[in-house]
């Protein structure tokens, strides 16, 4: 608690000061972060590189109409995931919910030349439903006897989560907004903005979990599929790079949301599909951070473009690969295998797509702090090389799981 | 049901016998690739020809020094182990057939090399030839000395290979000498002349269509009964395991091996034409061997299924589909072979015939008993050097008269003398005539028919008695058409020491086994100087003069139905049109499957692809109004799905 007090503190004052130089509010931003990371396992070393990628990357456009603020934005929004790793009651994690969610609606509309407000508009009106959706969802089921009024809270929060992230068939802001927006604010969207809402609703569904769920997960597995097969169908007759990255991103949140499934299995099951989860959670951002800073940068070389894509696609032994792999694990092993064919039909139909991703982006290396992120995040996919069971081990250190 | 007999050596011994030609026909394959090629290359055959020496030498110790010479003896086996936990070990068998047929085998492959030195001098292609007939050699040998089917099979195969590669050594096809049938000529479309390649091709794909069959069968007596030891297989329990239909079909199918590889009807096609390789080839592989070998695993067979102490319904069945085969099939090539013009052609429908009439008698051991599969195997024996002995003489006549028509007279029987005299007792000796070799070995096949009077009347003994005439009286033809009756030709005489002393010697084999017949007091020698005794036996022999007598004399008659006779019924239909026809059908609608299975992968389905990608897309009109109706839609939507969860649980 204390150190969330401090990391508070010091990315306002940062911010506040930042009229002077900006640089105050990046070095503040950062040290807060670190000063979060206080317990140090692995998520908090992962959530951190993240973070950093994106301050990073905001820095390279220093001159955006909100500049200084925003490395605080981003500060806080790590700070919030961070903390969300340590709690299990409903009324701080609603508020981390909402502290991650606001600082986005902001960023979206930040740019070098003008203001974005037409996006801003498409992107707040979908999250503000998919907050109250979420909200509501979630309170509900914590106080629900009656299976109806369950049923009715659990799809609720499913499909304001659905809203949130981006997961067909209520994905229709994503393409808009990766496409028109500037790709760094994007990219911290597409990254950091996802892992609370996710990880809030594990931890919820988990704590309400009750024996009339089977019909419910059938839904989510449907609702899962759709996102999937939409997302990678979308993507194979783009051609616009940020918007074969929204695509991705609609399959990928799909990936994730299929992990769900497997809560009512058995206790290792759960650590595997969370595990899944979570580290799919990291390979979409990590690419998607690595794919919009080189298409910020007019294009990077070939090796980071093709490790990313790799890891996208599920080659092992990068990132990629091994979230799958859990994903698949956790749902063959709840008896959810039509499912996990289904996800392996999609990792085999969204190759063409990532490889002319990364034939599109893969022109020419230069010397500048956007292609220092990108090789960064491509070189993040590689940390599998030693296989992960100690991320699935990790897992079970979260609370309330 | 054998005995365990220490072999010492042994193991090294059978290298001997199988790798020896081998190897020694290395240096003359590897010589004849060099480029240039060095002077030396053309006296290496004669190393080739050693190796067949060697392995000439071990066959006769292994005649002589293991086990007891006699058809009632235990065999004894020599077992090198490979797979024992499967029961799938290298076993080789001593028994009455291999010593003797082995033997044979190498003295014959010797004596047809020694030819092959002056046959072949001046050949263009002398590292495939000694390579090849060497290693068919080898493989005759493996396939004789094998009781594991699936070492047989190894033989089987290098046979095959073997027989292609000779069959088709004069793969330029640019000498009409090589030829099959009269250039130029067609009928109803379809010509009626064959190069070496073509000879190569037609024999390759007739024997593999048996040999298939063949795999899986052995297959299947593996899987039944765990053993693929010919001496060893429980033959009479497979009638309980898988019924009679599934033994007939298992033994035909097993069989279709030995018929394709022994040209009986209708796979017969491939051994005329084979006459397109040099006459050694044909001497050694299509007389003696090679075709004998179907007949050989036939008799084998017979000999550990013992079907006579059984009487099961199932091998009765097949028992007289190879008797009734074997007859026809003789009666077939025994016609052809009447009408035929060329001198090789003539010879290898008389050995198709011969083939048919071991066939049939072997068969005929189901009623008679071990004494008839004796006789096929003495016929065998017989046919062996005379054949052999004809097809050297006639390669010797095709050398010096540059014709592989008949075609001689006196002039010929003057200046070739020794090939008069071989062929003059090569075809005496082998039609049956009183009193030497073949008629005491042919007067056991009659009683062998005779036998089955009960069961089949009097049909297999007339079918035999009529084979026999006509055998008789195409050899007196051969011999007519070729030293007295014949046309006058040119001779271009030079050398032929070597070759005359090869088939002279092969010939006086056939007066060593008259000798070993007459004096002999062994079985089966004692029953078949019993059948020749016999005032019947002694009336088909004079038949068979008779008929010699004729064909000596009035060697041609020409006539429509001899015209059929020597097109060979037009048998030639089914390979070249018929079989053809229906592989290219095969072939149609394979590609019909290929297409559709393109248009699927390249067409339907990224088609299908494209339409739904765009139809994700066509969502995206960038209007929030639309975006708004289809969340709320899919809100309300999820509302009555949850409600109607709810109330389900």
């Amino acid at each position: 608690m204390i150190e969330l007090l401090a990391s508070l503190i010091i990315l306002t004052v940062g911010a506040a000061l930042s009229y002077k130089d900006i640089r105050i509010s990046l070095v503040a931003s950062i040290v807060a972060v670190l000063a979060m990371m206080a317990g140090g396992n692995a998520y908090s070393a992962l959530i951190l590189s993240v973070a950093l990628l994106n301050i990073f990357s905001l820095y390279a456009m220093r001159q955006n109409q909100i500049a200084g603020v925003d490395y605080a934005l981003v500060a806080i929004m790590a700070v919030a995931t961070l903390y969300v790793f340590m709690v299990d009651d409903l009324a701080m994690m609603l508020v981390l919910f909402m502290v991650v969610s606001a600082p986005t609606y902001l960023l979206v509309m930040v740019s070098d030349e003008k203001l974005n407000v037409d996006v801003g508009i498409k992107y707040v009106t979908f999250m503000v439903i998919a907050t109250v959706l979420f909200i509501i969802g979630a309170v509900l089921l914590y106080s629900a006897t009656d299976p109806l009024v369950y049923s009715l809270a659990f799809l609720m929060l499913i499909v304001g989560l659905s809203m949130e992230v981006g997961i067909a068939p209520v994905h229709e802001w994503v393409p808009d907004v990766f496409a028109s927006a500037d790709p760094i604010p994007v990219s911290i969207i597409a990254s950091l903005a996802k892992f609370v809402p996710f990880i809030i609703a594990y931890k919820i569904i988990i704590a309400t979990a009750t024996p009339s769920l089977w019909p419910l997960l059938i839904v989510l597995g449907l609702i899962a599929a759709v996102s999937m097969f939409a997302g990678n169908i979308g993507a194979l007759t783009t051609n616009e790079p940020s918007r074969i990255l929204a695509y991705s991103t609609i399959a990928n949140m799909g990936y994730i949301l299929a992990t769900f499934v497997a809560v009512t299995a058995g206790k290792e099951y759960v650590y595997f599909a969370i595990a899944g989860g979570l580290l799919q959670l990291f390979v979409n951002s990590f690419g998607k951070v690595g794919y919009f800073a080189s298409i910020k940068n007019g294009g990077t070389s070939l090796i980071p473009a093709y490790i990313l894509a790799f890891s996208f696609i599920g080659l092992p032994p990068l990132m990629g690969f091994w979230s799958k792999l859990f994903i698949i694990y956790s749902l063959v092993y709840s008896q959810f295998i039509w499912l996990a064919v289904i996800l392996v039909l999609n990792s085999a139909i969204s190759v063409p797509y990532y490889i002319r991703l990364a034939r599109l982006l893969g022109t020419g290396w230069k010397f500048n702090l956007m292609s220092a992120i990108v090789l960064f995040a491509s070189i993040a996919m590689l940390i599998t090389l030693i296989p992960p069971m100690w991320f699935v081990d990790l897992v079970s250190l979260m609370k309330g799981v | 049901m054998s005995e365990v007999v220490e072999l010492p050596m042994m193991t090294e011994m059978l290298a001997l016998l199988f790798l020896t030609p081998v190897i020694a026909s290395i240096p003359i394959a590897v010589a004849w690739g060099m480029h240039p090629r060095p002077d030396w290359a053309r006296k290496l055959p004669v190393l080739s020809v050693a190796g067949l020496f060697v392995s000439l030498c071990v066959a006769l110790y292994i005649l002589f020094n293991i086990g007891e010479l006699s058809p009632e003896a235990e065999p004894v086996k020599h077992t090198i182990y490979w797979l024992p936990e499967f029961n799938i070990n290298f076993v080789f068998i001593f028994d009455y057939l291999s010593k003797l047929m082995g033997a044979l085998t190498a003295l014959i492959a010797f004596l047809i090399g020694v030819y092959g030195l002056e046959y072949m001098r001046d050949d263009y292609r002398l590292g495939w030839y000694w390579f090849f007939f060497n290693l068919f050699t080898a493989s005759m040998l493996l396939v004789v000395y094998s009781d594991n089917l699936l070492m047989l099979l190894i033989g089987w195969e290098g046979l095959g290979i073997a027989s292609w590669g000779l069959i088709g050594h004069w793969f330029r096809d640019d000498d009409e000498l090589t030829y099959v049938g009269i250039l130029k000529r067609k009928v109803a479309g379809l010509d009626m002349f064959w190069s070496p390649s073509t000879g190569g091709w037609r024999a390759i794909s007739t024997i593999r269509i048996g040999d298939m069959p063949m795999f899986f069968a052995i297959g299947a007596l593996y899987f039944l009964t765990g053993n693929i030891n010919i001496s060893e297989i429980p033959w009479a329990g497979l009638e309980e395991k898988i019924g009679v239909a599934g033994v007939v079909i298992l033994l035909v199918a097993f069989l279709m091996g030995p018929f394709t590889k022994s040209a009986q009807l209708p796979f017969s096609e491939w051994l005329m034409t084979a006459m397109t390789g040099p006459t050694t080839v044909s001497a050694l592989l299509h007389s003696a061997t090679m075709v004998a070998a179907g007949t050989y695993i036939f008799m084998r067979l017979s000999w550990y299924i013992e079907p006579w102490e059984h009487h099961l319904l199932s091998y009765e069945y097949v028992y007289i589909l190879v008797l009734f085969l074997g007859l026809v099939s003789s009666l077939y090539a025994a016609l052809v072979a009447t009408s035929s013009l060329e001198r090789k052609v003539l010879l290898a429908a008389s050995t198709m015939s011969s083939l048919g009439l071991m066939f049939a008698s072997a068969a005929a051991s189901y009623w008679v008993g071990k004494f008839a599969v004796l006789v096929a195997f003495w016929y065998l024996i017989t046919h062996a050097f005379a054949k052999a002995t004809l097809f050297l003489v006639a390669g010797h006549l095709i050398h010096e008269t540059h014709d592989r028509f008949l075609c001689g007279d006196t002039e010929v029987a003057k200046k070739l003398k020794w090939a008069f005299v071989a062929t003059v007792i090569a075809t005496i000796f082998l039609s049956g005539i009183p009193p030497f070799t073949a008629y005491w070995v042919k007067s056991g096949m009659d009683g062998v028919m005779h036998h089955l009077e009960h069961d089949f009347g009097l049909l297999p003994l007339a079918l035999l008695v009529v084979i026999s005439a006509i055998y008789s009286g195409f050899l007196g033809k051969f011999l007519s058409m070729n030293f007295f009756k014949g046309k006058k030709v040119h001779l271009h005489l030079h050398g032929g020491g070597i070759m005359s002393t090869a088939y002279l010697v092969m010939v006086s084999m056939l007066i060593v086994i008259l000798a070993v017949i007459l004096t002999s007091h062994e079985e089966p020698f004692k029953e078949f100087v019993k059948e020749g005794l016999l005032t019947s036996s002694f009336a088909v022999g004079v038949i068979v003069l008779l008929a010699y007598s004729f064909g000596f004399f009035k060697p041609q008659i020409k006539s429509p139905i001899g015209q059929f006779l020597s097109d060979r019924m037009y048998v030639m239909f089914l390979n070249d049109y018929i079989v053809p026809k229906i592989g290219w059908a095969i072939a149609k609608v394979v590609d019909y499957g290929n297409r559709l299975i393109d248009f699927t992968c390249h067409q339907a389905i990224p088609g299908m692809f494209e339409v739904y990608s765009h139809g994700v897309r066509f969502i995206q009109n960038g209007k929030l109004e639309r975006y708004l109706q289809i969340v709320v839609g899919f809100v309300l939507l999820i509302f009555v799905v949850a409600v109607a969860a709810g109330w389900m649980t």
